[in-house]
């Protein structure tokens, strides 16, 4: 099997594809052959040249964190629960996400996604129900890993310069329903970030890892 | 306004800072990645605190008690009761900054039971209990932000303590970005780095947790406590990436154990202690499955696939998902893995070090768990700690101004210049692999004084070539660094582990079976130019 990896040494630095050889079980995930490549001796690339290893992020292992969010075969996903045997063809390309500064080969800087929550006020403050409010999804919007993947396929995603992607539109629901006396910020400042510029091509609901059912965020605010 | 650093932004991390600007002081959150990639994410059970929803005759000295019990007697009763007091008040402000708790149909948070306790006191959020409460105190820390009384910053990693005459002013730390070390002055040190997962290699939690702290600081002249407790979790499911967590749950619905001997099933809990067998405690259970020396398995397959799905299914997930295996069909393979250390560093009931002005908190510090933990119990300590220490350095009055510790940094400086110039083929991965290693094999859950020997040796070399070996230019900076710090914290919990002749909590000498009197009190390890210096608290200075 063959391995492309868009690598890049520094923030400011050129991307460049190297390509690896593999030919090892397929039952791994792409976390634990990125760990193969690294670690299992020396690092050699497809023409027999030693090279560095290739950095990504990770952390938990085990797709409860959203460390090791790339763009794999073209889909934005987590490489600790992306598994070979479930990829077609002979060839793997691996990505950095591509909406996000890189910082080193596969890890990016992800920090927009605190800063656009924090300038816009995007915390519960007091616990102050809404009634009738949806128990379930606040527990299923609250597991959001801030991974990034929904931003990344996103097609109106550009930097996060005003429109901040689905995992805000989450967010601001979640603040939308336990505090009431914030509802009616929250739903402006959804409006504002989110809402008027989502085309609804709902590419969001595909990648996210936690599975979260972004739409009835939106419902709930569009409302 | 005073300043206060604090590295490591888990749930002990978040507590802190937001407990220090909700009293008016300035709090820095620094880790290399965000709060959503902490360990604390992963706690799935639940947080234990005595509340009105608790059952009938349970009370708060009954948590205390259930506590104590549970550390073999060598937790200290004012820090638990303290801890355990606290518990209803955590769990209401919990709820009051919005943690998705999971709740009866009046809207009250509902309890589970847990094992090691006497009523059922557990409050949890669906199979999320940790990523619920982080989601929340993350909305918080944010909060605090807008305000200006708490900075998140990221990409910098812990380097050492700004030190003198036992008096810390901050840290070093290094930035990944500017790829270069820079001093954070401060008015108090909070360490909330997590536990020390990295010594053995893959383990339940997250490599992020690597030790490197307590050790650095522990060659700094911080004390350490406890190191020989290490809770081992009797089933996980080993995979090419990690050890995974299979929940008590699958016992707990009657999930047995057992080895194939001769194509026929050995249910060999049950048959040594009965029916119940296969819910005895943590270390006990694991204990017993490495006795067997060979493959065990958990079956649950006889249970229906109904039940299957309502009651496990996050298990039915990550078994199929990781292992390939349908747990309603076959038996899952097992094994224990390191799941927790109750030791770490040592502190005062303020959580304050034996360095002024340095804390710790969280799982990095040692304290309210002895000899073991009670699940359920570390969460809340996460933020119990992170409270006490923001009251304690609150109520210290003096706005601390630095001495001069520019050469000093240089030093440091100078140090890593050379690291990093230097060339080597030899990675200080594989002295990280043949740690670990050497941690599995000699510090595994059952010990002896020849193993734990084998094991300082082993240390001992990999500590004299350490020195030797190069920059990897191939790894991150921190990761070089970092390995001195590691093996010497290894060193020290092989050394604890081998003053402590005798059996107790989670720590199991096969020469010492039995708990011995004279040992009911906390080790404590000092550092001392490369010598390692054990003592037993009898005089309880640290934890009373
Ligand atoms: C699978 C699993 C399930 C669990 N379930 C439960 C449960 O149900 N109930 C319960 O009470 N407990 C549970 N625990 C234990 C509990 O999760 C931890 O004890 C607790 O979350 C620790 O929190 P913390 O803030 O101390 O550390 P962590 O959450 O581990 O955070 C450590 C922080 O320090 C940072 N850091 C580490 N090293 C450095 C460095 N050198 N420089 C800078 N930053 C650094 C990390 O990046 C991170 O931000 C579980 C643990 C695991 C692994
Ligand atoms: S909404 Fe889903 S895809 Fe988006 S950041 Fe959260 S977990 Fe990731």
């Amino acid at each position: 099997m063959k391995i492309r990896i868009l690598r890049q040494t520094e923030p400011d630095g050129d991307a460049y594809w190297e390509s690896f050889d593999y030919d090892g079980t397929r039952e791994i995930s792409v976390a634990a052959l990125l760990d193969h490549l690294n670690y299992n001796d020396d690092i050699i690339n497809d023409d027999g040249v030693k090279t560095t290893r290739i950095g990504w992020d990770r952390s938990c292992m085990q797709g409860m964190c959203g460390a090791c969010a790339m763009v794999i075969n073209e889909v934005p996903s987590l490489a600790c629960d992306t598994f070979l045997n479930k990829l077609k063809g002979n060839t793997l390309t691996i990505r950095p996400l591509r909406k996000f500064p890189v910082i080193h080969d596969l890890i990016v800087d992800r920090s927009v996604i605190q800063e656009n929550l924090k300038s816009t006020d995007v915390y519960i403050g007091e616990y102050n129900p809404k009634e009738n409010e949806d128990h379930r999804h606040q527990y299923e919007v609250a597991k959001c890993l801030k991974c990034g993947l929904c931003m990344e396929v996103c097609p109106n995603y550009r930097g996060g310069e005003s429109f901040y992607g689905a995992m805000f539109a989450n967010d601001c629901y979640l603040v939308y329903a336990r505090n009431r006396k914030k509802s009616a910020d929250m739903k402006s400042t959804y409006a504002d970030h989110f809402g008027r510029t989502c085309s609804k091509s709902l590419s969001c609901m595909d990648v996210c890892p936690m599975n979260i059912p972004m739409i009835a965020s939106m419902a709930k605010l569009n409302r | 306004m005073k300043n206060v650093l604090i590295i490591g932004s888990g749930i002990s991390g978040l507590a802190c800072a937001v407990k220090c600007a909700g009293l008016g002081l300035y709090a820095t959150l620094i880790s290399p990645v965000s709060s959503e990639r902490s360990q604390s994410v992963m706690a799935a059970g639940g947080i234990n605190a005595v509340t009105e929803e608790c059952e009938e005759g349970d009370s708060v000295s009954c948590h205390i008690e259930d506590t104590l019990r549970g550390g073999a007697r060598i937790g200290g009763k004012n820090a638990v009761t303290g801890l355990c007091e606290h518990a209803g008040d955590i769990i209401r402000y919990l709820e009051g900054i919005g943690t998705v708790f999971s709740v009866d149909s009046n809207g009250r948070p509902m309890i589970r039971a847990f094992g090691g306790q006497s009523f059922k006191r557990t409050h949890y959020c669906g199979s999320s209990t940790g990523k619920q409460i982080v989601s929340a105190l993350i909305m918080e820390a944010r909060r605090y932000e807008a305000d200006g009384l708490i900075e998140r910053k990221l990409r910098l990693d812990f380097h050492s303590a700004l030190i003198k005459d036992w008096e810390c002013f901050g840290a070093l730390l290094y930035d990944e970005k500017k790829r270069l070390l820079v001093p954070f002055y401060a008015d108090a040190l909070v360490m909330a780095t997590g536990g020390q997962n990295a010594l053995f290699g893959k383990t339940t939690g997250t490599c992020l947790c690597d030790g490197y702290a307590a050790g650095k600081l522990f060659m700094q002249g911080a004390d350490l406590k406890n190191l020989e407790f290490i809770q081992f979790h009797p089933t996980t499911l080993e995979t090419a990436q990690k050890k995974m967590l299979i929940s008590e749950a699958v016992r707990g619905e009657g999930g047995r154990l057992f080895y194939e001997d001769g194509g026929k099933r050995i249910y060999f809990m049950e048959d040594k202690y009965g029916p119940k067998g296969n819910l005895q405690t943590r270390d006990l259970v694991s204990r017993e499955i490495n006795n067997i020396g060979r493959d065990v398995y958990l079956d649950i397959s006889f249970l229906d696939k109904k039940q299957i799905d309502v009651k496990l299914p996050e298990v039915r997930d990550l078994c199929r998902k990781y292992g390939g295996i349908d747990i309603s069909q076959t038996p899952i393979p097992v094994a224990p893995a390191v799941h927790f250390f109750m030791g770490g560093i040592a502190v005062h009931l303020n959580h304050e070090t034996n360095i002024k002005d340095l804390y710790a908190v969280g799982e990095c510090a040692s304290m309210y768990h002895g000899a073991n933990r009670l699940g359920g119990n570390s969460l809340l300590a996460a933020i119990y700690s992170g409270w006490v220490a923001a009251d304690d350095i609150f109520g210290r009055t003096e706005n601390k101004t630095h001495p001069d510790f520019d050469r000093a940094i240089r030093n440091e400086e100078d140090k890593l210049t050379g690291l990093m110039s230097s060339k080597s083929s030899f990675s200080v991965i594989h002295i990280r692999d043949m740690l670990s290693d050497t941690m599995r094999k000699d510090m595994n859950m059952i010990r002896t004084e020849s193993t734990l020997k084998e094991g300082i040796d082993d240390v001992d070399y990999l500590l004299s070539v350490a020195g030797q070996i190069w920059y990897d230019s191939s790894e991150s900076t921190y990761t070089n660094y970092s390995l001195t710090g590691l093996l010497t914290l290894a060193r020290a919990a092989l050394t604890s582990a081998l003053s402590r002749t005798e059996s107790r909590g989670a720590h199991f000498r096969n020469d010492h079976p039995d708990m011995d009197d004279d040992y009911a009190f906390s080790t404590l390890i000092s550092y001392d130019d490369g010598a390692y210096n054990t003592c037993l608290d009898k005089e309880r200075v640290y934890e009373n």
